[in-house]
């Protein structure tokens, strides 16, 4: 087991803020949400390119455009996320160590798999109605069924795909 | 704009959160999955555990607004199988490519656009596919409470089993 980069947080102090945060977007705005700001996001754009195609599809009209609260969050998030790696020294990679060592240093071939997955999680999200956040996290908080049963899915499935990515590893001995 | 400020700050704190608890960082993620390190999925347990107890306070002094998804047995499960596939691969779910990417992981970046490329994809497919697949087996907005009764004892169920799975996991996986 590798030592624990010194400025992360515990599970526990982790744990406590999320659930902290999550009750006041619970009391300030309703369940938090994040796959539906990608909607916000491409219907700010197409808003301006092709306002007629935003206008006649039901996934756009079914969520706030920008100047709302989901837009404002996800930009949020970026800058939360620019801040806290400001005061780190926790290592920004562009490629992951894990994955230069199943797979090499090649910055396309990682790009693409992102790529790729950041396509499958939108896309499953939508599909499903919420990602993490919006259906595993907000849903399991609320009790509902939909989130225990998205986040009991998603955390089998992704446990079986990282094993087929990275299982050769594995097999080597890593740990 | 007191919405977007308020957004704007839960965001920030947010992001500042992931990347403290290090799931911003695909290694990270990717050894959470392996089973070789159960921090992440224990905090994201936990703090589900902490938020459900603390929402039953909230909705009993009446705070707050709550929206339950309903659950399509093949919508929701086929999204998560689909989101599953992605979150493995990449190692980055959709909150936390906003937050990577702000922290300049060129990764996160990818894994953002191919986000915008997928919700235009299913957005231009909704017509076709939420009939298809998710209203035929919408079996509503069920929640714990409706088969248990009383919330507080619900959620108190819902925290002990997130807090002993979270306990396993910590056992298990170990957490550095």
């Amino acid at each position: 087991m590798r030592n624990a980069h010194p400025s992360h947080w515990s599970w526990s102090a982790s744990a406590f803020a999320l659930a902290g945060i999550v009750l006041f977007i619970f009391a300030t705005f309703g369940p938090p949400a994040s796959s539906s700001g990608f909607v916000t996001t491409l219907k700010g754009f197409l808003e301006h390119l092709a306002p007629e195609y935003a206008a006649s599809k039901a996934h756009y009209r079914a969520m706030p455009g920008p100047g709302s609260w989901l837009m404002a969050f996800v930009v949020g998030m970026a800058v939360g996320g620019f801040l806290a790696g400001r005061s780190t020294r926790i290592p920004v990679r562009d490629v992951p160590r894990i994955w230069e060592r199943r797979f090499g240093p090649g910055r396309a071939k990682r790009y693409l798999a992102t790529f790729v997955g950041g396509f499958l999680i939108l896309f499953g999200a939508r599909l499903a109605g919420g990602c993490t956040l919006g259906l595993f996290i907000s849903g399991s908080t609320q009790l509902a069924v939909s989130g225990l049963y998205f986040g009991a899915v998603i955390f089998a499935v992704a446990m079986i795909t990282a094993r087929l990515v990275y299982g050769r590893l594995l097999r080597e001995g890593y740990r | 704009m007191t919405e977007v400020l308020l957004g704007l700050f839960s965001g920030i704190a947010f992001g500042i959160v992931v990347q403290r608890a290090g799931a911003t960082d695909a290694d990270e993620m990717a050894r959470a999955h392996l089973m070789l390190n159960g921090r992440i999925p224990r905090f994201m347990v936990s703090a589900v555990a902490l938020a459900a107890l603390g929402l039953v306070g909230l909705e009993a002094a009446g705070v707050g607004r709550t929206m339950v998804l309903p659950t399509s047995l093949v919508a929701t499960g086929l999204g998560g199988v689909i989101f599953g596939v992605g979150w493995g691969l990449s190692g980055y779910c959709p909150g936390t490519t906003w937050a990577a990417a702000g922290e300049g992981r060129m990764d996160a970046v990818f894994a953002l656009l191919g986000g915008l490329a997928g919700t235009a994809a299913f957005a231009h497919l909704h017509e076709v596919l939420i009939p298809a697949l998710y209203l035929p087996t919408n079996q509503g907005p069920l929640t714990l409470t409706d088969w248990i009764g009383n919330p507080l004892a619900a959620a108190g169920i819902l925290a002990a089993a997130f807090g002993g799975a979270g306990w396993v996991m910590g056992r298990l996986w170990g957490d550095e």
